[in-house]
């Protein structure tokens, strides 16, 4: 072959591989390296024990049983070994010190669940097939692209925010009114999770304690800001003028949404001896990992989840 | 040799080399690799299907599990501070009872298998430390994101923890536990955890 060909056959095997050498080189993986934590608890153990005791004397909490609790209210403290210094994140718990009331609407909502909610959605989902029903679950993830763009920009997050127009173009008009998610099946787009409860942690907001909210379930002080400051971000809450259509249209949703997942809460009390810390925890470092995510560099390139070197299906 | 015989030996060297590169993924990724794909063909398995065959199905996905996970290092990590206070008759109890609630919740998880695809989206190794990320692709247009974590001793690359959209199988597991003993006893939560696993 002719040499300017195998010049640029040269260059183009070199550049191609760049990514996966990358890796060898830049890839830092980021496991809690349990050495340095235990180290540290050990360290400040002494501290951590005189701080215990004295919770433990000003309270005195009495014989416990697992099903009740009646204990005052006490200060939760949260030791928190850091394993990597600089990072400001902590593998920790969510301060609870409205335990017996979150509690409460915990059981209120647990009941809920197994006496309307899963009844409706399994009627429902024995009604109408899945595929009816994954497309009404994009429909709504469709019109709710203002809550996530606006907030991948409140972010600066450029490339998630034109992720999510782009998604949203191609879903209304492909994918037939979003029913369908060509943007991601077709073009490996993939919907960007964003809410303000995020981005306000996303500004080191911190969670604050957490809060059950009855019917609307885990949340936290920060989330609950969150909460209500999507609520302005929803078209739905501007098109629809009648308050209880809308009330009726989010119920709807929520029996959608409950009859694609049904099992997923059962299977959460099957595996857990106290599911309400599961829950609590499970929710805690959810968020807390959807916050660190947002703030990693990845996150930000479009098609983070398109590189074919290391995809295969 | 000519300037068009050295280039072509250059192109077919880099060629070799690129395809190493793509090709290659490291220990970690294997085992999980392997583990899966095993376990996914006992659930595939026809012969295997049925509820007849569900003791003997269960059984050699506890096997393939019990080869890729290390019980006593999640164990110990779950129980958190309350482990170096524990004494080894403790120990030795805690451990396969830890790992059968795990198990159990597991099997369920897999039971319920409906032809979701797991797609690899990585790995990363640091010394004895590594990391490798999945996607659990389902028909409902919802990706679920698990990373498990490794760490590599004398017996290989073995899993010390779970991590779904984020969520620490361990800490989550470390919190119930510190919770439980902090408010009643180590006693107590021997107890409940003996009373869960014996669940139906």
């Amino acid at each position: 072959m002719k040499s300017v060909h195998s010049i640029f056959l040269i260059l183009c095997l070199v550049i191609i591989p760049l990514p996966c050498l990358a890796e060898f080189f830049g890839a830092s993986s980021d496991p809690l390296s349990e050495e340095t934590v235990q180290v540290e608890v050990a360290r400040l153990s002494p501290e951590i024990s005189q701080l215990e005791d004295l919770i433990r004397d000003s309270n005195n909490p009495g014989p416990i049983d697992a099903s009740r609790d009646d204990r005052p209210l006490q200060v939760a403290v949260i030791y928190v070994p850091s394993p990597k210094p600089s990072a400001g994140e902590y593998a920790g718990t969510i301060p609870d010190p409205l335990e017996p009331v979150n509690r409460a609407f915990f059981y209120f909502n647990d009941k809920l669940y197994f006496w309307v909610l899963r009844p409706a959605a399994s009627g429902y989902s024995a009604v109408v097939p899945e595929g009816v029903r994954v497309g009404v679950r994009n429909f709504f993830s469709n019109v709710t692209t203002p809550i996530r763009l606006v907030n991948c920009l409140l972010q600066a997050n450029f490339s998630c925010a034109g992720t999510e127009a782009l998604r949203f173009f191609l879903n209304t008009t492909v994918g037939v009114a979003g029913f369908f998610d060509p943007a991601k099946k077709d073009f490996k787009y993939e919907k960007k999770e964003k809410d303000f409860g995020q981005t306000l942690g996303f500004y080191g907001i911190g969670s604050g304690f957490y809060i059950v909210w009855p019917i609307l379930g885990p949340s936290s002080v920060r989330d609950t800001v969150g909460f209500v400051g999507d609520l302005f971000l929803d078209p739905q809450n501007y098109l629809i003028e009648s308050l209880w259509i809308n009330l009726a249209v989010k119920s709807y949703y929520q029996i959608n949404e409950t009859s694609l997942t049904l099992g997923d809460y059962e299977d959460l009390k099957k595996g857990a001896l106290d599911p309400y810390t599961a829950l609590k925890d499970a929710y805690f470092q959810y968020r807390q990992g959807k916050i660190k995510k947002s703030k990693k560099p990845n996150d930000r390139h479009s098609g983070e989840s398109r590189n074919p070197v290391l995809s295969t299906s | 040799m000519t300037l068009g015989n050295s280039l072509r030996a250059v192109v077919f060297f880099l060629l070799l080399l690129n395809i190493a590169l793509v090709a290659r993924a490291g220990d970690p990724e294997n085992k999980i690799r392997q583990t899966t794909d095993k376990i996914l063909s006992i659930v595939a398995d026809p012969a295997l299907k049925g509820p007849s065959n569900g003791e003997e199905r269960k059984k050699l996905i506890r096997k393939a599990v019990d080869e890729q996970f290390d019980w006593a290092e999640m164990a110990r990590r779950s129980l958190g501070r309350h482990w170096a206070e524990r004494n080894e008759m403790e120990k030795k109890e805690f451990i396969p009872l830890f790992a059968e609630l795990v198990e159990r919740t597991y099997l369920k998880k897999v039971e319920g298998y409906s032809g979701e695809k797991v797609r690899y989206e990585g790995e990363a190794i640091e010394g004895d430390n590594a990391t490798v990320k999945v996607k659990i692709v389902t028909q409902k247009n919802k990706d679920i994101p698990v990373e498990y974590r490794l760490k590599k001793d004398e017996k290989g690359w073995l899993v010390y923890d779970v991590l779904i959209e984020g969520v620490s199988l361990v800490n989550n597991y470390r919190t119930q536990f510190n919770s439980i003993i902090t408010q009643s006893s180590y006693e107590n939560l021997m107890k409940v955890l003996k009373a869960k696993v014996a669940e139906k």
